[in-house]
């Protein structure tokens, strides 16, 4: 048995995140971010960089964004990390990740266009 | 890696890039004989190699690489906790099958940790996938799969609970 929902703003809190799941999950969009999940990606905190980047996509109310995983991009150091594929097919990978450089990046990049230079992967 | 819902993220991410379109996921913990097994099998194309080869540090089918860490980690884990690891085909889906059990009770075992939160990171970002789970706490048994299992994965908090 899950855990029971005692108030109608946790069932709506519940719904909101069903349906923020389910509008990531429809297919690709012009704008993709993907999380790299190699195993160097997950033991240095991927997952919680997905659902990071659900939470502030959902947050800032981007729908032209579709969030995706892919396996280890070869640099182990920079993780967790994660590639914005832009509309022009232009790419921007972003590196040492936590929670708030992705609220940064949602808000700065995403919404406003503008990429977080200070998180982008020297190569 | 932290907990063996960390494992399980790396043998799904194993079985997406894989290519397979059904990956089901199957835990059991059986408290008579002290026992923990999880299971990860799907529908891809099995493994390339030879089982002992796959567990290889030093093997791996990527280009860039030259260590395939996950599964050689997995079955360290295993085996620190009265356990092992082995790989194999699929007698159900055809493809690869990882099959890992420990002690229950080993104080080596790894903590569960969140698998709800591993499973719902494969299916966001792998809508194309078909994902099944089961969990089996000394017989009481949920089973998810079909287009449900998203709003569904809650259902796992009270088996993570008990095998935290």
């Amino acid at each position: 048995m899950a855990d029971k929902i005692t108030s109608p703003d946790q069932l709506k809190a519940l719904a909101e995140k069903a349906k923020a799941g389910i509008d990531l999950r429809s297919g690709r969009k012009e704008t993709q971010v993907t999380v790299h999940m190699g195993t160097c990606g997950i033991a240095a905190g991927a997952r919680e960089i997905v659902a990071a980047f659900m939470t502030e996509l959902a947050a800032n109310g981007v729908s032209s964004a579709s969030l995706h995983q892919s396996g280890c991009a070869g640099l182990c150091e920079q993780e967790p990390m994660a590639t914005v594929t832009m509309a022009d097919g232009s790419t921007y990978r972003y590196g040492l990740l936590d929670k708030d450089k992705v609220q940064t990046i949602v808000v700065n990049h995403l919404v406003g266009g503008t990429p977080v230079e200070a998180y982008l992967i020297k190569t | 890696m932290h907990d063996l819902s960390l494992y399980l993220l790396d043998i799904l991410e194993n079985s997406v890039r894989a290519g397979a379109t059904v990956i089901a996921t199957t835990i059991v913990a059986d408290r008579a004989a002290d026992r923990l097994s999880m299971a990860v099998e799907d529908d891809g194309p099995g493994l390339p190699v030879e089982p002992e080869q796959a567990l290889d540090p030093f093997f791996t089918t990527k280009q860039h690489k030259k260590t395939g860490l996950g599964l050689s980690l997995f079955r360290q884990a295993a085996e620190a906790a009265g356990g092992g690891l082995t790989v194999d085909r699929s007698d159900e889906l055809g493809g690869a099958r990882v099959r890992a059990w420990m002690r229950l009770t080993d104080i080596d075992r790894p903590p569960l940790g969140d698998v709800a939160a591993s499973l719902a990171t494969m299916i966001v970002t792998n809508p194309e996938i078909e994902f099944r789970v089961v969990v089996d706490d000394d017989g009481s048994r949920t089973s998810l799969c079909g287009p449900d299992v998203p709003l569904r994965l809650s259902e796992l908090v009270s088996f993570q609970k008990a095998l935290a």
